[in-house]
């Protein structure tokens, strides 16, 4: 944004202030634009905001165009609950945001109060588990993932062992716990429990414990630059059984830096922009047309959630926020009647999505669908 | 000063209405913004007292807030009311305050500095790996505001008065602190130790003292900040935070009773009145912080200080041209 691009929004601002509030319906994003949060909270906002531009450009929500507001939380919790009661104080409608699980734990009690409907990104497990009528998710949780994967080593790999390498922070540990007891019950075994540091650089004494332990499969449960180091440690001591694991093994980061060492390893990807679907190809073209970047799961999830919204506000067929968050519960948005959800998805009783899911390949430097899961709503249908 | 004092007196009135009364016109995210810019304030006064009045370079006063906050969170999870645990947590800070200060004792200005982030840091550690007892990085949540005399303090309002009341009180405590034997001897240990050695200043037991005493008054404000936000994780705890509170030292005032609350009203109400820059408002306030240095580098309050000597300079000059 440039000088003149700001001197604009600020006189667009001070002139919407002016116009009556009836056409509109406002919302907020409040998003980690500083701080440790900085990545996923910007490409989520860029998400929403894409989603709020094409509706604007459209017919809007029920007619009403969207009057967005942006707010950095820094992430940090105290003021995201300062912002929460801001912009509840403004009135809006719906809150998008925050990503990290800290700050929406107390976002949400805000929005609870407020009887404003939230849609957050965070993956934890907690947040629904509170039973917040108001709270909703854009991305499945490590609780929903995981055991998938493990069902894929059990049934599709036929697996009878199993070592898992996993990284010693909130993400890993949270990782190798729901891997852990989702394959208790099945009949792989874990011969092998590993331990990683975030930002690890040397992999080579995990890759040979995993590789003693001779296992049928591997289970790697590490960020981006550590699944590449990981991966390219793998192909240098020979390891030929299959490698595993779940979004960030196979991302695009990570393809790029471990290059060859890349090609075969499998992971289970909630959201990514290489899925076989129409929808999300062009949704991928759009994205990077307007930002200059591929965009992430984050992107997705700030994207889709506006359009959950719009589909459940058209469900009710009025402005009314208890409605909505009712309406939410249990509702089917399919991707034909709103394109913008780009998958068909359904809520639970919790607030909880559930949708389709892919497991993918790593051939010639690409990602390639192998198998794709079909969410629980349908099957049942 | 003496002669200013009128000047002080009304300022101070115009500061106490604007205090009280201001709030009833705010809506809830104003009065919440006020009273987390009260807390910053009372964590400042407590490290004002250890880097601006003994001189100590500390740069862990995070961990005192944090310490007293996981201490109040943790009790009041089981069952503690907040008037047991709040002096339980206070009283905690004090303790380790003092034995913090050892080691001030024995490294001085940056090696001190980094010490103490040292210490921020393994605070902040044990916060995230104790899970068992401290949530880890998911915090602890749904913390309570206690009642005062079966009145309760939930509401926004009630809770602001209340911190309030207590922030004027450490105030007026520190105030009387600063000008007692006490803080004669901190500035004394600030200016010249061996000087104040030698006047008879136990150097060891007013650097123990100062650091305790600045910890503890982070401790207080540790106790209302895991009411008030009722959520608490490591990193609000951290390092970081531990700048920002020396940051907004130095940019009120090190030293200058008053100091705190510029720094206060820099560091944590500036960011929110710069909103309305957009993406531009982290930056915004990175230059004002960056020309307040280089302007001010005694802080706000050193302004009529440099003004007066502008004035005293031309004076002089203009006699002496005569």
């Amino acid at each position: 944004m440039n000088i003149r691009k700001l001197i604009g929004a600020v006189a667009l601002a001070v002139a919407a202030t002016g116009v009556s509030a009836q056409q509109t319906v406002k919302l907020a994003s409040l998003v980690e634009l500083s701080g440790a949060g900085t990545t996923a909270g910007t490409t989520f906002r860029n998400g929403v905001d894409l989603a709020v531009k094409e509706i604007n450009a459209g017919k809007g929500i029920l007619g009403r165009k969207i009057d967005m507001t942006t707010l950095d939380t820094q992430s940090n919790p105290g003021i995201a609950k300062g912002l929460t009661q801001k912009v509840i104080d403004q009135d809006v409608f719906a809150i998008f945001g925050p990503v990290f699980s800290g700050s929406i734990m107390v976002s949400m009690s805000e929005s609870q109060r407020a009887e404003v409907p939230n849609f957050t990104g965070g993956e934890a497990a907690a947040i629904t588990k509170q039973g917040n009528p108001y709270v909703f998710r854009t991305s499945f949780t490590q609780a929903d993932a995981i055991p998938k994967v493990v069902k894929y080593i059990n049934n599709t790999i036929k697996a009878k062992t199993v070592a898992v390498i996993y990284q010693n922070n909130d993400f890993g540990k949270g990782g190798r716990d729901v891997f852990m007891k989702a394959i208790e019950g099945t009949s792989t075994k874990v011969v092998a429990d590993i331990s990683t540091e975030q930002a690890q650089v040397d992999f080579s004494s995990a890759v040979l414990k995993a590789k003693q332990s001779n296992a049928d499969a591997v289970f790697i449960y590490v960020t981006e630059e550590e699944s590449a180091r990981a991966l390219k440690e793998f192909k240098k001591q020979g390891f030929n059984k299959p490698l595993i694991g779940e979004t960030t093994l196979t991302g695009q980061k990570v393809i790029d830096l471990a290059g060859d060492a890349a090609n075969g390893a499998i992971a289970h990807v909630g959201l990514t922009a290489d899925a076989p679907n129409a929808n999300i190809r062009a949704y991928k073209a759009k994205f990077q047309k307007e930002y200059g970047f591929v965009p992430d799961h984050n992107a997705i999830k700030g994207y889709t959630g506006v359009y959950v919204l719009k589909a459940a506000i058209e469900k009710v067929g009025k402005f009314d926020r208890k409605e909505v968050a009712k309406a939410m519960h249990g509702i089917k948005i399919l991707a034909k009647d709103q394109p913008g959800v780009l998958l068909d998805i359904a809520f639970d009783d919790k607030g909880d999505l559930d949708r389709e899911s892919y497991f993918v390949q790593v051939k010639n430097g690409k990602q390639e669908v192998i198998q794709t899961f079909q969410p629980a709503f349908t099957s049942k249908k | 000063m003496k002669t200013k004092l009128p000047f002080m007196m009304s300022l101070f009135a115009i500061a106490s209405f604007v205090m009280l009364v201001l709030p009833l016109f705010l809506k809830n995210y104003g009065v919440y913004l006020m009273s987390y810019w009260l807390i910053f304030v009372l964590a400042t006064i407590g490290l004002n007292l250890i880097l601006g009045y003994a001189g100590l370079k500390s740069l862990g006063h995070a961990a005192f807030m944090g310490i007293a906050a996981y201490i109040v969170a943790m009790m009041m999870k089981t069952g503690i009311d907040f008037w047991v645990a709040a002096p339980i947590a206070v009283i905690a800070c004090f303790a380790i305050g003092w034995i913090i200060g050892y080691p001030a004792l024995r490294v001085q200005m940056h090696y001190l500095a980094f010490a103490t982030i040292g210490f921020n840091e393994v605070v902040a550690l044990i916060f995230r790996n104790e899970e068992h007892y401290t949530g880890g990085t998911f915090g602890i949540n749904n913390i309570a505001r206690p009642s005062l005399f079966g009145y309760s303090l939930a509401g926004n309002l009630e809770f602001y008065y209340f911190i309030l009341f207590i922030v004027v009180t450490v105030g007026l405590l520190t105030y009387f602190l600063v000008r007692s034997p006490w803080g004669k001897a901190f500035t004394a240990l600030r200016d010249n130790q061996i000087r104040a050695e030698s006047v008879g200043v136990n150097i060891q037991r007013y650097t123990l003292l100062a650091f305790a005493t600045g910890s503890a008054i982070a401790g207080v404000a540790g106790c209302l900040l895991a009411p008030l936000v009722q959520y608490i994780e490591p990193t609000q705890f951290n390092s970081q935070t531990s700048i920002l509170l020396y940051l907004m030292v130095v940019l009120g005032g090190s030293g200058y009773f008053w100091g705190p609350i510029l720094g206060g009203i820099i560091g944590v109400l500036f960011p929110e009145w710069l909103r309305f820059a957009e993406g531009w408002y982290m930056l915004f306030f990175g230059l004002i912080v960056i020309l307040l240095m280089v302007k001010l580098p005694n802080g706000l309050l050193s302004l009529p200080e440099i003004i007066n000597q502008r004035k005293a300079a031309k004076e002089k000059a203009a006699a002496q041209a005569r």
